[in-house]
């Protein structure tokens, strides 16, 4: 899987570099700022871009709009955020087209590097990949007499890991289940919750994302 | 409880109305003092016995201003004052000398300024709440003392005019007017006796930073609206009455004229506060209210000298003229004061504040610097130290114990994801990056989700300087966490408006009050706002609700 990496700190992008090529990607190549990353991008055309929000010259969101172009001058280049701080806000940014093909994960996710690696290469392969801490958040803005609050504490658990991004396997893993005991519970929150039935883990985490988006009932 | 009843179960009502009606004995006494003493001293100006006068003139004063600050103080819950009554006492041992101090002493003037104040307006303001706290009284008491009451008639009851009221349900009637007027009165008296509060503190102490439950400018011109639809009626009903009575002497111009009177310089009040902007800044408000109230008074005087001499048949002698000469010379006095004294005082006031304000953001600055500095090293710099450690012995055992190793290094990995959470945490309080990138809504937006409260956010107009932006977050952070915490609240609103040339954040929780405003987090936050030449307000009474109002220039 060809990727591109952007970001400032030479530590960071060394070890990320080392990290990816050591799990079997093909690193093309590895930036330190925004406009380097489009050309990049444009000329590479690379399966995923792993891009930090804070880039040179302002260190703000440089990354992040950089990345948002991307998605939609490159669509077929998955984008992958890398950052020190999850915010809804730009979660929802990334997740606005409702495309798929986009993961926002904190930094310190790189420290398990089995599941990192699986994110990236879900991202690359058309899936999603949210942080915990977003999905968190995204739950928590749904609160008290919701329909969330009809879900069980199991449903519940699977619904945030369904959110993650991860596939019925994944989840099945993380929750020592069966996979048979994980697509019911999907499909007792898909009823519960009153969403329409889609076939495919991505688009069922998508209908998901959408859902967790949706402002609250006040 | 809360509305309009509220007030009649509130005891800063009552103390109000304690200090307001204090006026009538106090206000004569120091009327009768200030006229003796200095009638005192003009008699005796020209002899060496006026020394003794105006050090006695002095200790007088300061032990009145003593009394009427120590009343405020209870009453009126003014915040302690700062020492300014050095007056006569203990200054110099020289009489002249003494004499002299006095006189040149600005807390002497003021307290003089104070007691003659509590006279001339205390005492109609005080007949006007006590009026109605006795009518309302009077009235709801009605259908029990009723049959006391002779009339001219012969009978016993209660005489309107046009009407009497004089058997039980009659009277019964007139217990929820009673109520009404109780209700009214208990309402008036914080707004009456706050500009008391803001005087005592000015005259009888030093600058004042915190206002008496502050009325927004919404509450002002609803205030103003109401007003107006009050008087509207009441003129209306009177305007009707006459018709449908006996007509001829248009009596309804009196109680109509009287009516306008407080309507009038209630507007110019008004406008002078939610417009600021109208006002010159060199004549300031202060005075802009007493031109507004002076004209006021003087159109009301000639209007009455009009209706006089149109409809009675009276020598059409002009009296108002010295009335409206007397308040003129008062307003050129004003203005006088305004314009000379003015840029030097102004000035050194602006100095005043300025340092203490500077002292404040440099203590603030420090202190939020001590904490940075503290979470360092209690939080990051130790995790880092243990994860150090951790992989010391982990290569140590490298050889010999694989298994050891493994979890060795499970350790650190935990170790350095929580000081990474840490910092992350530390440097979100010293400043979130989606401030930066996103502006107030988005920041704010983020803070209610990570809150565990119901929390709305409005946030309307173009994005601040960063200095404002970034005063107005902590603002908004501090009242959101303190609502979390400790008030018990389940909802919150958080609303952010650019407002003129200010930036208005205000955040009010539906929990119990009873917020320490000199607690180190708001204490904090007011030098925040006040380094920025903003100013905090914190209305928190014991029942809740409590409200966090920042209100910040920028231009």
């Amino acid at each position: 899987m060809r990727i591109v990496i952007a970001e400032d700190q030479l530590l960071l992008r060394e070890g990320l570099s080392r990290l990816l090529a050591d799990n079997g990607f093909d690193v093309v190549a590895a930036v330190e700022d925004a406009i380097a990353l489009r050309t990049c991008v444009a000329e590479l055309r690379p399966e995923v871009a792993l891009v930090d929000i804070r880039l040179p010259p302002d260190f703000r969101d440089e990354g992040l709009r950089a990345a948002l172009e991307i998605r939609s001058t490159f669509p077929e280049t998955a984008t992958l955020i890398l950052s020190q701080y999850v915010e809804l806000a730009y979660a929802a940014e990334l997740l606005a087209d409702g495309g798929g093909r986009v993961g926002y994960l904190l930094k310190d996710r790189v420290f398990d590097v089995d599941e990192f690696v699986e994110a990236v290469r879900r991202v690359g392969q058309g899936g999603t990949a949210l942080d915990p801490q977003v999905v968190a958040q995204l739950v928590s803005r749904h609160r008290q007499g919701g329909p969330l609050d009809r879900l069980t504490a199991r449903e519940r658990e699977v619904l945030g890991l369904m959110a993650e991004g991860r596939s019925n396997t994944g989840i099945a893993e993380a929750l020592v289940l069966t996979i048979g005991a994980v697509e019911k519970h999907i499909a007792s929150i898909f009823m519960k919750l009153d969403l329409p039935r889609s076939e495919g883990d991505n688009r069922r985490v998508l209908a998901v994302l959408a859902y967790l988006q949706r402002d609250p009932p006040p | 409880m809360s509305g309009p009843l509220a007030a009649l179960t509130d005891r800063d009502t009552y103390r109000g109305l304690l200090f307001l009606s204090a006026a009538l004995p106090l206000g004569s006494l120091w009327l009768a003092a200030l006229v003796a003493g200095w009638a005192l001293a003009i008699g005796l100006a020209i002899t060496p016995l006026v020394i003794l006068v105006v050090i006695g003139a002095g200790l007088a004063a300061e032990l009145a201003a003593r009394a009427e600050s120590g009343m405020a103080r209870q009453l009126l819950g003014v915040p302690s004052y700062p020492a300014r009554h050095r007056g006569g006492l203990g200054a110099a041992r020289n009489p002249l000398a003494r004499a002299r101090a006095v006189i040149s002493d600005r807390a002497f003037w003021n307290a003089q300024a104070f007691l003659g104040l509590r006279f001339l307006a205390g005492v109609p303001i005080a007949i006007v709440v006590l009026s109605l706290f006795g009518g309302g009284l009077f009235l709801i008491t009605s259908p029990v003392h009723y049959r006391w009451i002779p009339q001219e008639t012969g009978s016993h009851g209660i005489d309107f005019g046009i009407w009497q009221a004089d058997t039980l349900p009659e009277t019964l009637l007139l217990v929820p007017a009673g109520l009404a007027l109780l209700v009214l009165a208990a309402n008036l008296i914080r707004p009456l006796a706050a500009p008391w509060r803001r005087l005592s503190y000015r005259l009888l102490g030093g600058p004042m930073t915190d206002d008496y439950r502050p009325l927004t400018e919404g509450q002002l011109q609803r205030g103003l609206v109401i007003h107006g639809i009050v008087v509207g009626c009441i003129s209306f009903l009177l305007v009707a009455i006459w018709a449908f009575t006996i007509r001829g002497y248009f009596w309804p111009m009196w109680p109509v004229l009287a009516l306008c009177l407080p309507l009038g310089i209630n507007a110019w009040t008004t406008l002078t506060l939610t417009r600021p902007d109208l006002v010159p800044p060199r004549l300031g408000r202060g005075f802009a209210i007493h031109a507004g109230v002076t004209l006021a008074l003087a159109t009301f005087l000639i209007l009455i000298w009009t209706f006089v001499v149109t409809t009675a048949d009276v020598p059409n002698y002009f009296w108002p003229i010295w009335p409206i000469v007397g308040l003129t010379v008062l307003l050129l006095g004003h203005l006088a004061i305004r314009l000379t004294a003015p840029a030097d005082a102004e000035l050194k006031r602006r100095i005043d504040v300025l340092t203490t304000t500077r002292a404040g953001a440099v203590d603030a600055q420090e202190a939020e610097l001590r904490r940075i500095e503290r979470d360092l090293h209690d939080g990051a710099q130790a995790r880092l130290v243990a994860l150090g450690m951790n992989l010391g012995m982990a290569e140590q055992k490298l050889a010999t114990d694989p298994d050891q190793v493994r979890q060795l290094l499970d350790e650190a990995r935990q170790g350095a994801r929580e000081a990474l959470e840490e910092l992350r945490d530390l440097a979100r309080g010293i400043h979130p990056p989606i401030l930066a990138d996103r502006g107030l809504g988005a920041a704010i937006a983020a803070l209610a989700a990570r809150s565990p409260l119901q929390v709305n956010v409005s946030v309307d107009g173009e994005r601040p300087p960063p200095a404002v932006e970034s005063a107005g977050y902590f603002v908004a952070a501090e009242a959101l966490t303190n609502a979390g915490k400790h008030s018990g609240a389940e909802h919150v609103d958080v609303h952010i408006e650019r407002n003129g040339g200010r930036l208005v954040v205000e955040v009010t929780d539906d929990g119990h009050g009873g917020a320490d405003p000199s607690g180190a987090g708001l204490l904090g936050l007011r030098r925040r706002v006040e380094a920025l030449d903003g100013r905090l307000q914190i209305v928190s009474p014991n029942g809740g609700p409590t409200t966090v109002r920042a209100e910040l220039p920028c231009e």
